[in-house]
This record gives structure tokens, sequence and C-alpha cells, in this order.
């Protein structure tokens, strides 16, 4: 065990273990949250798992994959991985609101932090990290002898120039909206290699918020555009970058991290993303006649198609990955909660699920909180009553029904279904729903001004990490930049600002469940369901980490020679 | 015959001129207006009206044809006092960036900015970096002494500062919409002009529309010349055969597959082909991937799908109809005599028969030229090919009017050029047929 001061907490989270109130997981994700190493956490638990529990739980699958499969040689260097993706415009990685937006350029640029598939969060660009007692003060120790791809050093002047980019408002960033409970002032460069956080508010998601796809770390130089300045830490180099159509990154000879063989990563020589086409309809085609090796991020209609083809691995995860159909509530009709109610009424969940989904997810209660969530709390939704509907509706003053303009985009078919599905079903509910298609390109240029919209929202590790980028207002009242409904509520930003700095399991998801209670009596979204969501990739190539956050991570991929 | 082909372009360059006018006529009385559409039916009116004003859509619809036409560039000279130039330069991976600079009276390239109140002029150095220079004598001062500046600003835009009363400047980024303040209050964007082969740029890729449009048409011609040879030749040949042999169990056979080439909609033959070929027999690409730009030469195979999808249709059509017209040659009365006189049946054909049947499947083929450049949407889609059909489909669904207009352009050239070849075409074919 670390000779260095254990924080308090932990020995407190470690009782909650012994006493079955947190799964070993849990206890995991905090105690690594709170800046111990994964070895020593394990160990930990280990000690407080009464010896009958079977402590193989965590390594079973790991274990059994050993057992039936031939042993496999170790990694092979060399060959190309070709991804069919989306090759989208950029420029500030700050600025990134989607995920699509990443898969390329996180192998140019890296995090601080990263969290692995089992929501374990472990330092990357930092050597470690420490919190004080009353987690208001965070030291970030920056890894000594990374080297940018220009051969710049990465020293603490990066680090604090990042968290100056990300908490800037004229930059733009959606973590602002994630890391409320700091400011740029905050921000304290101790020595070459150490930060200081100084928190407005306790919390313990610093280390997952470091993991978000926003928070690429760019070197102090940097004047706004990665196209025009591709200098990250990565394993790879932008070659080429055509957005709309493909990308080439080139492997670097000089990375930091060393593969099994005791030589730098990458084992790839290169990889090669390409877009056909904005709705992406040859995909499938070009996957199942070799054309690419992997499609990222694909729609559950090529999970159908290839499910049961052996040439390829398809790897399922349940996410809290959804489509979130926004109602603006500054704007009419949506600004009576009982015209919002009447919606959530018309939803007929299990059928939206089939037809959106084939089953392929979970149902939800239109709170943003999916049972992948480990606060999730079992609220059932709303039942689907067209009569209620009508009634709330004529309530609200709208006896003859409304009609409204539903804006979907065509690209994204579980929102296409789930729209469709909707607007027959609410048509017995006094809801007469015009859809407005175009291209998804369209949709994210206005996504967060559209009246009524489906909305494509990716998973977050935690609940209490999700709801603040959505669904607050900033230090000034205003809604925070991703808040798309303008919905604002006093009692779930208090008990949210609470939850975020509620490290005990059980009390957060007590917590949590108010928050569900409110967001679906009186919130401004429906979510009738949560997606799972896949890596399918050729069974030649190894290395390729399932992510619920549906990131892209090639640093470690080999193909077989 | 030269007189002809100066008039026919003389009439191309007019209904491009018109087109082009009647191109932005449209996007401009079309319900909504460009700004809206890039913001979003639910931007406020603040951020519209700033974003018009960045996009120098607040100017007359006259000044932006004539900008887009013959460039802004002359224009911001004049209000500079000095000369402007556009550099085009290569940092990162974006190959060709443009940036426009004034040149002022030492010959160094400048742009301004205005920071707390204070101009501040960006002198260009050699080795492509900026010097700041404090440039506040540079105000000029209007007649109720307030002070004002016109310069060009860091984005490729002419701005005017006015201290004092800065506008707000609003971007709608990814994530929302940013603020900024001391921004100027009126701008007009840098353009060189189509007749000075600057098409502008598209809203939708934030790039030069002539960059991004010219590989779309390499394409495009590729896809549609290897179609058209392959198609032509088996359609004109199936063609005469039925027609000769009108009624016989061959004609039947030949009209029959024609019939059904021509009525099976692409997007099925697409998919059926590559369902054939590509997952069944394993033997061709079902899609055409790009990996590099020059994708379609290292790997020809992936061409073959998407030119056998576009060329059954053309068979179907090209066929039926060369088919017909044999068949109304051979019952002519010259045919009957040519027969009648003792010529053989090999002379009768290509002497008489093929030259007159010939000329209604090439009024055909050269119509046709144009939707398969411009129209190959759907097998575009299909094969996820990077053409110009797609891309003016999504222009236009996005209101990209910069990048509609070089369509617009590019077809028009495309279908007045098929026209002309095929009139000279006529000519040879039928030297009765004189153009003067």
């Amino acid at each position: 065990m670390e000779t260095k001061k254990i924080h308090p907490l932990i020995p407190e989270a470690q009782e909650e273990l012994r006493k079955g109130n947190i799964s070993r997981r849990d206890f995991l994700r905090i105690s690594t949250l709170l800046g111990m190493s994964l070895a020593s956490a394990k160990l930990l638990a280990a000690c407080a798992q009464p010896p009958a529990s079977p402590v193989a739980t965590e390594a079973g699958p790991a274990a059994t994959v050993a057992v039936t499969e031939a042993p496999k040689a170790g990694p092979v260097r060399g060959g190309v991985l070709r991804a069919a993706t989306r090759v989208e415009r950029v420029d500030h990685p700050a600025r990134f609101s989607l995920v699509s937006q990443s898969h390329a350029w996180r192998h140019v640029f890296e995090y601080l932090t990263y969290t692995d598939p089992k929501g374990i969060t472990q330092p990357y660009l930092l050597e470690k990290w420490e919190a004080s007692d009353d987690l208001l003060t965070w030291t970030l120790y920056v890894r000594k002898g990374v080297k940018f791809n220009n051969g710049q050093e990465l020293t603490a002047d990066d680090v604090v120039f990042n968290f100056g980019q990300w908490l800037n408002k004229d930059v733009g960033s959606s973590l602002l909206g994630a890391m409320s409970y700091l400011d740029a002032s905050g921000v304290e460069k101790k020595d070459d290699y150490t930060v200081v956080l100084h928190l407005n508010a306790p919390s313990i998601f610093i280390p997952e918020h470091l993991f978000q796809y926003p928070a690429a770390i760019v070197p102090k130089t940097f004047g706004g555009d990665i196209t025009r300045e591709p200098i990250g830490t990565g394993a790879f180099t932008m070659a080429e970058y055509v957005p709309a159509e493909r990308c080439r990154l080139v492997a670097r000879k000089d990375y930091w991290r060393n593969g099994e063989d005791g030589k730098p990563l990458p084992y790839l020589d290169e990889l090669l993303m390409v877009q056909l086409g904005e709705d992406r309809s040859a995909d499938l085609a070009a996957l199942q006649t070799g054309q690419v090796d992997t499609i990222i991020e694909p729609p559950v209609s090529v999970w159908e198609a290839v499910k049961d083809d052996a040439r390829f691995e398809v790897v399922s995860t349940p996410t809290s990955a959804t489509r979130v159909l926004r109602m603006r509530v500054d704007q009419d009709p949506w600004q009576d909660n009982r015209v919002r109610q009447a919606l959530k009424y018309c939803h007929n969940r299990e059928k939206i699920l089939a037809v959106a989904l084939q089953n392929q997810g979970t149902i939800g209660n239109d709170s943003h909180v999916a049972q992948a969530h480990p606060e999730y709390v079992d609220i059932p939704p709303f039942p689907f009553d067209t009569e209620k509907s009508k009634a709330l509706l004529a309530e609200a003053g709208y006896p003859n029904g409304v009609t409204v303009e539903l804006v979907v985009a065509s690209d994204w078919p579980e929102s296409m279904a789930y729209a469709q599905a909707l607007k027959e079903d609410a048509a017995a509910g006094g809801f007469t729903i015009n859809l407005k298609t175009m291209p998804a390109s369209q949709y994210w240029d206005g996504w967060t001004e559209w009246n009524l919209g489906i909305t494509w929202w990716a998973h977050r590790t935690l609940a209490p990490m999700l709801l603040p980028l959505a669904y607050i207002a900033d230090a000034d009242g205003k809604p925070v930049p991703w808040n798309e409904t303008r919905w604002v509520d006093e009692e779930f930003s208090k008990i949210l600002k609470e939850a975020e700095a509620t490290l005990d399991l059980p009390k957060r998801r007590e917590l949590v469940g108010k928050l569900e209670e409110i967001q679906k009596e009186r919130g401004s979204v429906c979510i009738p369901f949560f997606m799972n969501v896949w890596k399918i990739y050729d069974k030649k190539f190894h290395g390729i980490v399932p992510s619920p956050e549906e990131y892209a991570i090639f640093y470690e991929t080999w193909k077989e020679a | 015959m030269a007189r002809f082909i100066v008039r026919r372009l003389f009439t191309m360059f007019l209904t491009m001129f018109i087109v082009s006018m009647l191109v932005f006529a449209i996007v401009e009385i079309a319900p909504g207006n460009v700004a809206r559409n890039i913001l979003g039916a639910y931007a406020t009116p603040e951020q519209e009206k700033s974003m018009e004003n960045q996009l120098g859509l607040d100017r007359p619809i006259i000044i932006r044809y004539i900008s887009w036409l013959l460039g802004s560039d002359w224009q911001v000279s004049r209000r500079l006092g000095m000369p402007v130039k556009e550099i085009v330069i290569s940092q990162g991976v974006v190959e060709r960036y443009h940036q426009w600079w004034a040149v002022d009276e030492n010959g160094d390239l400048v742009q301004w900015d205005v920071e707390g109140g204070k101009l501040i002029k960006l002198v260009r150095q050699p080795d492509g970096s900026v010097v700041q220079v404090l440039d506040d004598q540079s105000w000029k001062f209007d007649e109720d002494g307030n002070a004002y500046f016109w310069g060009l600003d860091t984005a490729n835009r002419a701005a005017l500062w006015m201290p004092g009363q800065e506008g707000t400047e609003y971007r709608l980024e990814y994530s929302g919409w940013i603020e900024a303040a001391d921004s100027p209050v009126d701008y007009i964007p840098m353009s060189k002009g189509l007749l000075r082969g600057d098409a502008g740029i598209s809203l939708r890729y934030k790039r030069p529309v002539s960059e991004v449009i010219g590989r779309r048409i390499s394409n495009s011609l590729i896809l549609a010349a290897l179609a058209f040879s392959v198609s032509i030749p088996i359609a004109i040949v199936l063609g005469l055969i039925a027609g000769l042999n009108e009624g016989k169990p061959v004609d039947r056979l030949i009209s029959l597959g024609g019939l059904i080439t021509a009525a099976s909609p692409d997007f099925a033959t697409g998919i059926l082909l590559i369902m054939i070929f590509g997952m069944w027999l394993k033997i061709l690409p079902g899609a055409t991937v790009f990996l590099s730009e020059t994708a379609i030469f290292k790997d020809p195979r992936m061409l073959i799908l998407p030119v056998l999808t576009a060329s059954l249709v053309e068979i179907g059509y090209v066929l039926r109809i060369t088919r017909s017209s044999v068949v109304e040659v051979m019952n002519s009365a010259y045919v009957r005599t040519a027969v009648l006189k003792g010529l053989s049946q090999r002379q009768v054909v290509l002497r008489h028969v093929l030259r007159n049947a010939l000329m209604a499947p090439i009024t055909v083929i050269m119509l046709h030229v144009n939707w398969f450049i411009g129209g190959l949407v759907v097998v575009e889609s299909v094969f996820g090919f990077p053409g110009l059909g797609n891309f003016i489909l999504n222009a236009a669904l996005y209101k990209d009017v910069y990048a509609i207009e070089a369509g617009a352009m590019v077809l028009i050239a495309l279908a007045v050029g098929t026209q002309l070849i095929a009139d000279i075409i006529y000519s040879l074919i039928n030297p009765r047929i004189r153009y003067a």
C-alpha cells in the first residue's frame, strides 16, 4: 500500500463497500477519482470484500476469453486501419460538440486522464492527481517527458492555457457548463509540472471531465484552428484532412507510450477515415465487401445486418446515449408545463423502442438519467394515455389540440423512426406534428435554436456529469451554452449541485432520484429510450476498446499479419 | 460553322449570366433569407442582423451580385485608400489558405484589430509571423468629429470600426452563440469575383467553392465518361440488331431486356448488383471508398458497379430509341429503293439505315449527358461516390448560395456544350444539315 496519506473519503467508501451499499466497480471508480492508483484501490477493495464474495467478477469476462480462445500471438506492427465515419468541419477542440469531431483528432491530441470502458478513470497526460479533504483543492501533476509533435515539451503552462480556453466564454466550450465549479482565476501554476485547481464548489468529477471529448490538450501557442496547427502529443500526425470526405493519419516515431513489445506505440502505420456521402448510406456495403475495416458509430441497421456475420467482431454496450425530444420552454406552446406533460403522455415507449432500435436499448422516463448510470433510480415513465394528453391540452387552453413543427435530422434513422411513431400516436392526443427534416449538418448548425427538435445526445459516465451540461443556468442566470430548451428550475439546480458534491453513492442515488422525478414531472425533454452502441470491426484487428461514449481509440490497435 | 460555334458560345454566356441572376433572385425571394437558413428559425433579431452584416448580406442585392461576379476587392481598396492583396499560404493540413491583406505605403502587408478602443495594426513579416503596432493616429473623423476607420480584419473582411459604438459580433459556432465585443459595425467580405476565378466561400464548408467543387466535377466526369463509353456502343448495336429483326424472337428478347433495365430504378439495380457481385460472389467492391484523392485510379475496380448501374438505365433508353428509329427508317421509301436496286444488306444498313437512324439516339444521348453529371444523385448515394449531384443537392438543402451558383454554372456550360457537340455530330452524319 502507498505510504502517502490516503484521502479520508476512501476509507468511508471502503466501509460502504463492506456493507454492500456500493459495488466493487463503484469503489474502484471513486478511489481512483480521488487520486489513488488502480492497483492500490483493487487491494483495498479485496480487503473490504467478504472472502466468500466472487472476487473474480471484474476479471471474469477477460478470464473466459483467455480460456476459450487459443492463446494469441502478441501485437504485430504495421498495417492500415480504414474506418468509415463522418469527417467533420472543426476548428477549436474546446468547441467540439459532436463525438464524431473527435474521432480523428483524438489520435493527434490527447487528454489529461483516461476513463476505461468500465468507467474507471486513470491518469494519462497527468502522472497523478490529489484532492484535498474538502474536495475544493485539486493538485494535478503533469507527466514529464511528453513531447508535442513539434518537439515542444508538455508543461504546466500548456495545462493552464487549456483550462483558460475551456473556461473562457469567448471560446464557447461546452466544458464551461460542465466545469461550473471552477473559474479561470482558480487555476494556478505551482511549478513547471504542477497545476493547482481552487474550486468554487466541491466536486469529484474533475478527472472524468478531463476525458470529455472537448478537453483535448493543445499547446500554449495554439491559435484556435487545429487544421492549421495540428500540434498535439498523440501517436499520430494529421497528414490530410478534407471535411466531409476523408482524412489520413500517420504514425509518429517518438510517441511517449510504449507498446507490449517495448517500442513506442502505435502498432498501426496509418489510419484512414472516410465519409461516404452526407447520409453514409454506402457504409454497410463498404464494410461487407471489405473496403473498410470498421464503421465508427454504426447505426442499428448496420448492427442488424452484420450481427451474425462471422467475419466481424460485434461488441454491444448499453449507454446513456439517447435522442432527446427537446421543447423550448421560452417559446409557445412549451412554456406551459401541461403541454409538455401532454406530449409525454403521447409516448408509446415500447413501440418507439421497437421501431427505432429493434429493442436494442432501455426505456427512458423523460429524465436524462439512464440505467447505465450508477445513480439510476427506477421511476416508471408516464403511461401511454392520449385521453390524459387531450385533457391536459384542454386545461392549458388548447381544447382543439395544437399544431407543432418537429425538426428532425434525416441522417439519424432512430430519430426519424421515433418522430414518425410519435407523430402517429400523438394525433390521438391532440398534437398535430408536422415533421421538418433536414441533413444533420443543418440540424447541428442551429441545434440550440429549434422550437421542437430531436437532438442526438452522447453518453456520459455519471448523471451528475450530464445534467449540468443542458439543464442549468450559468453564474449570470443565463442558460448554459448547451441548454437547448432554456429550462432552468431552482429546486432542480439546487439538488443537482448537491449531487455533484456527493461522493456517497446511496446518498447520491437518493438525490438523483429526486432529479429524475422533477425532470419527469416538469422537465423540458421527452426521452423514451437509451441506446446500445456497438463496435463493429473486421476480426483481423485487435485492441479496439469498447466505449459507451462511442470514442474511437486506435492507439493500441493492431492488425494480424 | 465557326460562326455558328461563336454564336452558340455567346448564347451560353448569355444563359449563364441570366441564370446566375435568377439563382441570386430566387435565393433572395425564397422564404427566409440566407442568414436565417444558417442560423435556424429561432435566432434573435440581433444575432441575425450581426450574421447578415458579417456575410455582407445587408448590402443591396445589386452590389452583392456585382461583388460575386466582379469581386469586392476593388471596392474595398477604394474605401481603404490603399491596394489590397490576396495571398495563399499553406499551414497545417490546410493546403491552400487564403488571406487578404492591405499593402501600406512601405509595401508591408497589414491587417487591423481593435482592442480596448485602441487601433492595432498587424504587420506581416516576411517569415509569416505578425507584429502588432499601435496605430491610433490612423483614426479618421467624420464631420461630427466621430472617429472611424475602414480596415481589413483577420477574417478576410473589410471592417468599419467606430469607437464608442462598437457592435457586438455574434458568431454561431457548433457549441452555440458566441458574443465578441469591440467589433466592427460594418463588414464587406473580400472576394475576387467569379470572372476572376473566385466563386466565393461555401457557407457550408467554410472553404472556397472552387476548391470543393473541382474534385466533384472531375469525379462525375470520369463516372459519366465511363458509363457512356460502355453503354452507348452496346445500346446502339443492340438497338440496331433489334430494329433490323423487327418482330423476330431476337427483337422481342432485346426489347424486353431494354424495357426491364430502363424501368428498374437505379437504386434497386445498384443494390442488387452490390448484393450479387459484392456480397455473394465477393469479386467486386460494393462502394467507392475514396481513401485518397486518386483512389479511382489506384483501384479502378470500385468504379465497375456504379458504372454498370448507371449504364443499365442508359442502355435501356438508348436501345429502345435506336430500335424504333431503325424500324422507321427500314420502312422508308429510300431504303426500299436501295434494296430494290440490289445493294447488299450490309451496304443498305451501313450507308442508309445507320446514318439516318442515329439522329434520334444522339439527341437523347446528348440530353442525358447533363443528367448523368448532375443528376446521378441516387447512384452517388448508393455507392458513396463523391460526385457533383450529391454536392448540388446538399448545397440546395443548405441554401449554400455560392455553391448552388457554381453548380448551376457548371451544368449550364455542360448543357450548352453537349448541345453544341450534338449539333456538330448531326451535321457530320447528315450532310443535308448546314449551320450558318
